[in-house]
């Protein structure tokens, strides 16, 4: 299948690739680029394992074409702790024991933090909500909820 | 307890930052160089005969690299259906391509002949001579048909007068249980103690009722998956996301007829298992054979879809349970004729039927359990195998006896529960155990007595109880120069149990937590370990932990006190050092002076060395309130409290303790509520999250977890497995609360708002 030229930044690195217009944005981070932290739980849309930020947003990677994401912004899981230091959101999921086999941790942790940059100020029955399209199947989700405003506090009380 | 300094204690996990930042591999994250994508060609229709596979066309598409069938299986195990396919998805054939895209066409060419058979799909309808059969016409006798039965051949074998009236008479009553003639019958069990008849008859209230279990998939987030490379020499190494590396070693070598040496199975970091992750030939078998064939490494991914049409599910079940009772509340029989849906291969959990007997103390207990084949997916373990099954049989039935005579449910419950030494219905003798604190905590916590409810409001309590495995397991500890410890073991992490080995570890040394490293060897190197489930990794590995780290203490003491010139009675291991007792000023020694000098020594390096079988595990309970709220209009049911207890019998963390408990109970919930693998004429049809619905946080309130320490003697610091029991009793917590709440016994799960509905037209007191 002929492949199109693509152009994307991820987690500040810059990369020009090639890639067959099938391939979705999951794929090219995963097994073009390399960056695994992203998960694929249904390749669906469904669990939300696969959460990316793109331009500042949370996406699904899985259901987003890899060509599709050409000129964006993207930030995977390994592009959120910065100079040795972990992001609130990730502390906060040490802390409380938000996660158990981690596999959808990170894309939990990655619609926290699009939510968190979005707005601060939401009940815990909001985020409840707004995590909704994220499926865990390990804590019930009662520490990842924990963590989530754990981290809020964290972050208000630093910014 | 204060009597120690790392165990007991809420530390984060060993793994947290690897988990949190996407660093740790996980099964799909192994990317050999040259690595092919393998994909599975799978059958369209729920049973038909293979008439021909034709690859031809798919050998022909560029980028292919290794097709394979049951002739390429040379030990001739069967790995791949060759003349007739049992369910949808029953694996066929399999292809090994440069990319994943490229090996699905490839798949997709691979032309199939069927000649479509007759399905059957539900339990009741395949143990029906109608029924079309599965493997063979062989048929099994239901439990009336046995009794008579096994009196006809006593009879039989003494030849006096009269037995051939009493024989002709047993023969005809036979025929009235024409229908107790079962097909497709995979495995029975039958179990008694004391006599049903006359407890029944004894009983005042005798409540009776049929419950209906679905299938449902673990639905742990990461799909199966290996990576298998066969090298040249025939050396296989396996990347295999799986609870139990050995068994898979085993697996394999069995199911290919080669040795064990000759294969290497590296376990990756497991995205949840619950029971699911034991399968050989889901994955791993098909990897193998296809690297072989290619030459090349090669990665078996499942999706989602195909979890749910070739995973290992848990079985459902429908079981008959009857039970008998005093007025004034003393359980005196109980009886349950079970059919468990084994689809097409045996392994449904039947065993567990038994469990209706829950923790009550009951003299007459009879239990006739068939496993039936039907054209489904084999079944697996999952979270506490057969037991949330039974347990809601036998709890929703015990909260309808609580009703009849006027006794509140917790009481009713306290009163019949057994304690220490009391008789186990068909069991030895209970010991000391800690149910009714169990279930008075969750009581107090949830504010059971002085409960107060609205309209349409209402309050359900269950308890089910688990007892944890346990299994072979090997540890190594070494203590380095700068005092630090590092555990080497094979067994694999299930959700916090390497931070539990880490804490026995650190707490035996005196040493700072994070002082002490753990690392999983693979199969070629690690001493052999049990698979981690059946809640057994903490029983077993915190055992084997403990005696590793007390050989190692053992060898430190001997070097202190060659070093110091003293007597190893006078030596205490404290702070991470020894001191000397006797002497003042105080003398020591720190752990890293120590494994300095030990490299000198003729004894060598300080490794302590565990190595553990079994000992006797302890019963452990889980009790569970919820307090719900049913929309009588819709039939949709709100949690407004979710409280769960537990007695672990010490918790060496009891923040993972909590996520255990918490994450469990909210399975628990799903069972209950949501989840069903639906079977239409041609096999499963909801396979994905948007017809199989699984709960988010937008489903559940906050899961209030009580932590009950009543301590286990065989457990490392009393310590007894937790992650089983916490799913065992929310189905029938559930529906009680649904029965409280609008006066609607549902017997069927799950408890969907459609069938609230339909109830509540019907009876119930809602509206």
């Amino acid at each position: 299948m002929a492949k199109h030229p693509v152009s994307l930044t991820v987690n500040g690195d810059e990369h020009d690739l090639l890639i067959e217009p099938r391939k979705t944005l999951l794929a090219v981070l995963r097994d073009t680029i390399g960056l695994t932290g992203t998960k694929e739980g249904c390749s669906t849309g469904d669990c939300g394992a696969c959460t990316v930020i793109v331009d500042g947003k949370a996406v699904t990677s899985c259901m987003v074409l890899g060509v599709t994401a050409s000129g964006k912004e993207i930030t995977t899981i390994e592009g959120l702790a910065s100079d040795g230091e972990l992001h609130p959101i990730q502390q906060a999921f040490i802390d409380t024991g938000g996660y158990q086999c981690g596999f959808c941790t990170p894309g939990f942790i990655m619609a926290s933090k699009a939510l968190v940059d979005e707005n601060l100020d939401r009940t815990e029955e909001e985020f409840r909500h707004a995590l909704g399209g994220n499926i865990c199947r390990c804590t019930g989700y009662t520490k990842i909820l924990e963590a989530v405003l754990q981290a809020v506090e964290e972050i208000r009380a630093t910014s | 307890m204060s009597e120690y300094t790392v165990v007991g204690q809420k530390l984060p996990r060993v793994d947290a930052v690897e988990k949190v930042t996407g660093a740790a591999q996980y099964g799909a994250d192994v990317h050999p160089a040259g690595m092919l994508y393998g994909k599975i060609v799978r059958s369209k229709h729920a049973h038909a005969n293979i008439l021909s596979i034709d690859t031809s066309e798919a050998e022909k598409l560029p980028g292919v690299r290794a097709i394979i069938t049951q002739d390429d299986v040379p030990s001739g195990r069967r790995v791949f259906a060759t003349d007739k396919v049992l369910y949808l998805g029953e694996p066929l054939a399999a292809v090994a391509a440069t990319d994943p895209d490229i090996a699905e066409e490839a798949a997709e060419l691979i032309k199939i002949e069927y000649e479509v058979l007759p399905v059957v799909q539900d339990v009741m309808e395949a143990i029906k001579s109608s029924a079309p059969r599965l493997h063979s016409d062989e048929t099994k006798e239901g439990p009336n048909r046995r009794d008579i039965s096994a009196k006809i051949k006593e009879l039989s074998r003494d030849e006096a007068d009269g037995n051939s009236t009493a024989i002709r008479k047993l023969e005809a009553e036979l025929e009235n249980y024409a229908d107790e003639v079962y097909y497709n019958i995979s495995a029975e069990s039958h179990t008694e103690a004391g006599d049903v008849e006359k407890g029944f008859a004894e009983s005042d209230i005798v409540v009776e009722d049929t419950y209906v279990i679905p299938r449902v998939h673990q639905t742990y987030m990461e799909p199966h998956v290996s990576v298998a490379s066969a090298d040249s020499s025939g050396k296989i190494t396996v990347w295999a996301s799986t609870q139990g590396p050995f068994a898979i070693r085993s697996g394999i070598a069995g199911t290919l007829g080669i040795p064990l040496t000759q294969i290497n199975v590296i376990g990756t970091t497991m995205g949840g298992g619950f029971g699911g992750r034991f399968g050989v030939i889901i994955t791993h078998v098909p990897a193998v054979l296809l690297s072989q064939k290619a030459g090349r490494p090669v990665r078996v991914q499942m999706t989602r879809e195909e979890e749910f049409l070739d995973g290992r599910p848990a079985p459902g079940c429908v079981i008959k349970l009857k039970t008998g009772a005093t007025k004034d509340g003393h359980i005196l029989a109980r009886q349950a004729l079970a059919f468990w849906d084994s689809g097409s291969v045996s392994g449904a959990s039947i065993g567990s039927t038994i469990r209706v007997r829950g923790v009550y103390k009951i003299p007459n207990i009879k239990i006739d359990a068939y496993g039936v084949h039907t054209n489904k997916s084999g079944t697996a373990a999952y979270r506490a195998p057969g037991a949330p099954q039974a347990i809601f049989a036998g709890e929703s039935q015990l909260d309808d006896i609580a009703e009849q005579i006027g006794m509140d449910p917790v009481k009713f419950r306290l009163m019949n529960m057994r304690e220490e030494g009391d008789t186990v219905p068909a069991g030895g003798s209970e010991p000391e155990v800690g149910y009714k604190e169990t279930l008075e905590a969750v009581a107090d916590a949830a504010g059971w007595w002085n409960r107060e409810a609205d309209k349409n409001q209402g309050w359900g309590v269950a308890v089910g109880d688990w007892t944890n495995g346990c299994g072979p397991g090997g540890v190594y500890v070494s203590v380095h120069e700068d005092g630090s410890a590092r555990i080497f073991h094979g067994s694999m992490d299930i959700t916090g149990t390497d931070t539990a080995i880490t804490q026995i570890i650190a707490e035996i040394l005196t040493i700072p937590y994070k002082n002490v490293t753990i690392r999983r060897g693979d199969t070629d190197s690690a001493p052999y370990s049990t698979g981690s489930g059946g809640s057994v990794v903490t029983f077993t590995m915190g055992n084997t932990a403990k005696l590793a780290a007390e050989d190692a203490r053992r060898r430190i003491l001997e070097l202190a006190a060659e070093r110091l010139n003293t007597n190893v009675d006078d030596l205490e291991l404290r702070d991470g050092a020894v001191h000397i007792i006797t002497v003042d000023p105080p003398k020591s020694i720190s752990l890293g002076e120590l494994a300095a000098y030990s490299l000198s020594t003729t004894g060598g390096p300080i490794v302590g060395k565990g190595s553990f079988a079994r000992q006797p595990s302890t019963p452990a309970l889980a009790a569970q309130i919820a307090k719900v709220e049913v929309d009588p209009d819709t039939g949709r049911t709100r949690v407004l409290k979710l409280v769960a207890s537990q007695d672990v019998g010490f918790a060496i963390n009891p923040m993972a303790v909590e996520g255990q408990i918490e994450g469990g109970t909210v399975q628990g919930y799903a069972w209950a509520m949501m989840e069903e693998m639906q079977y239409g004429e041609n096999g499963n049809v909801n396979p994905g999250f948007v017809d199989y619905r699984v709960p988010t946080s937008a489903d559940l309130p906050t899961v209030e977890s009580v932590i009950v320490e009543v301590p286990a003697p065989n457990g490392p610091y009393g310590a007894k497995g937790v992650g089983e029991p916490p799913i065992t009793p929310t189905l029938a917590t559930m529906a009680n609360a649904v029965n409280d709440a609008i006066g609607v016994r549902i017997t069927e799960l799950p408890i969907k708002p459609e069938k609230v509905v339909d109830a509540l037209k019907n009876n119930g007191h809602g509206a």
